[in-house]
Formats: structure tokens, sequence, C-alpha cells
């Protein structure tokens, strides 16, 4: 049964019929199932590969980066000005100017 | 279309109405992919379709993500080798009045915020397209036959207290026509688009509500029970096999009547 370990968790491919199943250990020791009955008909090696490959794309590593709203830039000439993303919940609106808000000592 | 052999995705599989579509299809002989935001969920449904010997993939996604979108779409493919239904199940609600008066001044105390507003739009509405979009490319791309079912409502057809989920299921009954139209005139004969708009329905955000108030709402259901989830799903399967049914949003509700016994 080949393991795979991948962004620190571990999975295995294990053959039911001539399918695989893939599993994966959760943080309490429990197993959960990523996939079951996948990958009809392939050997031991290529279902292995095919897996880590799936693992990757319902698993994916990163970061999402959510502050300038770069989709909808306002352009002069080839120069692009990039306001801030206005939906994104963490977006504070900010009503005052800066005569209301005089510099405090 | 068959259901048996086919592959099938489902956003919201995780539980409700999805988890009811997610475990019909797999009975059926559809391999299917469970995309919820709920790990927990989808391990869950995931765990019971394999005991059952079916074959199913989780994806933890984020359905107003575009890039979610693509992976879902792209771990289906890559789990199954093709994509015939997509189901677009996820929705969530966020229940305010537009406007709210002081009862003293009968001035307005408090609006609906726009974080309710947009919450529901970007998951009921811009989910749903986001789905039906890039499943639609795929099977284009494929060459495969395939059908698109948005989820609408009943109460598109406007529910006090819910401007922003009612705008966004008539919409999403709206899609059909629209999607299908544009399928013609293109030439894409080989993919059906099929809205379903249930009525109330038996999820465990209903059956743990007020009871007297869900008795409430049965006095006005001819059938004289909530819908199950099951029936749903017996109907979404019903379409795919029913090649004739398409561009068309159907209720699925009991018969959901006014007060004075007109049906909705």
């Amino acid at each position: 049964m080949p393991t795979l370990t991948y962004n620190d968790m571990t999975f295995a491919v294990e053959p039911r019929g001539d399918r695989w199943d893939i599993s994966y250990a959760l943080p309490n020791g429990a197993n959960a199932i990523a996939g079951a009955g996948l990958l009809a008909g392939l050997p031991e090696g290529e279902a292995t590969v095919r897996a880590l490959a799936l693992i990757k794309t319902v698993f994916p590593v990163g970061i999402r980066c959510v502050g300038p709203d770069v989709s909808h830039p306002n352009t002069i000439g080839d120069l692009k000005i990039i306001g801030p993303d206005v939906t994104h919940p963490n977006f504070i609106y900010w009503d005052k100017d800066s005569v209301s808000c005089p510099k405090e000592l | 279309m068959k259901i048996n052999g086919s592959v099938a995705l489902v956003t919201g599989g995780g539980n409700g109405i999805g988890e009811a579509v997610v475990k019909h299809l797999a009975r059926q002989g559809a391999k299917v992919a469970v995309v919820d935001m709920v790990q927990k969920n989808i391990d869950r449904v995931v765990k019971d379709i394999k005991e059952a010997g079916g074959e199913a993939l989780g994806i933890q996604a984020n359905v107003t993500s575009e890039a979610d979108t693509a992976r879902y779409i792209k771990g289906t493919i890559e789990a199954f080798g093709q994509l015939n239904i997509a189901v677009s199940c996820a929705g969530i609600i966020r229940d305010g009045m537009m406007l709210s008066l002081d009862k003293e001044t009968g001035k307005v105390s408090k609006k609906l915020g726009l974080d309710k507003w947009q919450a529901v739009i970007d998951t009921n509405l811009t989910g749903t397209f986001l789905c039906m979009r890039d499943a639609a490319e795929a099977m284009v791309n494929g060459g495969w036959e395939g059908l698109l079912v948005p989820i609408s409502s009943v109460n598109k057809i406007g529910q006090v207290g819910q401007i922003n989920y009612s705008s966004a299921k008539v919409a999403d009954a709206l899609m059909p026509k629209i999607i299908v139209g544009e399928f013609l005139m293109r030439g894409i004969r080989n993919i059906r688009c099929v809205a379903v708009a249930p009525g109330y329905t038996a999820t465990p955000m209903l059956t743990g509500m007020n009871q007297d108030a869900l008795k409430a709402i049965l006095e006005d259901v001819h059938l004289g029970r909530l819908v199950a989830p099951e029936e749903i799903a017996s109907l979404i399967g019903y379409c795919v096999e029913n090649e004739a049914i398409n561009a068309t949003t159907i209720e699925i509700t009991g018969g959901l009547c006014y007060p004075k016994g007109i049906a909705k």
C-alpha cells in the first residue's frame, strides 16, 4: 500500500478491486477518505503518480493575498492605478476626511 | 443520458439537498465529486458512498472563488476522466428586512447590511454562475454529453425578508433559458440546462426550526409535509435521463399555496 506525504499530510493509496481509494490521516489520528473507487484499471506505480497529482489539485498549498483590486484598474495611458478591493470582507470604509481627524499630540 | 457510468459534481454536496443528490447519483452508478466548504461533511459523505460501493472524490472549495471553481472542475476530470452532470446546490441564507423602523419615531433604525446582501449574492448567484460556466467549458472542450443544474427556490417569486436570497434565486431560475439559448446560437447541442426550484425541504435547517413555525408553514403545503431531499434528488436523476427536459425551471414544492389557497 503506497503512502505519500504532501503538505505535512500523509495519504495512503489502497487498492479496491481494480480501483484505488485514497485516504489521509486527520490531526486527531482518525482516517478520512479523500477519494473512493478512483483510477480504474491502473497498475500501482501509475496509480500512485496519478493519485499524487490529484492530491495536489484537491489539497492546494499556498496563501491567497487579498488587497488591491487588480481586476479593475484605472488606466492613464499605460499607467494602471489600482485601488483597494472593496468587496473583501476585511475592507473597512474610512468615511472621515483629514479635517475631521485632527492630529493629536 | 444514462446516470450509470456518468460523472457528476455537486457543490454543497456535504449536506442537505446536495448530499441527497450526490448519494442518489452514486447509487445509480455515477462517479461523483463532493464539493463543499466543510471538510468534515465531505469526509462523511465520501465515506458513506465508499461503504455503499460507490466511487467518489471529495474537494473542499469555496464556490465564490474563481480559482477554487477551476480547481474542483480540474480535480473531477483528473479523477474520473470526464464531466457530465454539474449540480450547484451550495447556498446560504442571511435573512433580514431591507429596512427596520424604530417603533417610537417611525424612522429607519437599521438597514440590511451590504455584507448580508453580498454574501448571499456571491454564494447563491456568482457561485452558481461560476459552476455552470466552468462545467460547460469542460463539457464543450471535452465533447461530453452534459446536464447543468442550477438550484433555484420557490422563493424566486419574492419572499419578504429575503431580498438577497430571492434576487439570487430568480436569477438562477433564468439561467436555463439563457444558457440553452446561447448553446443553440453557438451550435452546442451536447449540453442541456435544467434548474430545479425546491419548496420547503426537510434539511437540518428547517427540521431544527421552531416546531410551531414549521407547523404554520406546512398549513400552506398541499402535501402536508416538507419535501424530502431525496425527492429532489430523484427529480434531478429523472432530468438527467430524460433529454426532452431542457431550458426550463422545475418547481418541486409539494403544492405550496398562499394562505387563501392559491398555488404559488
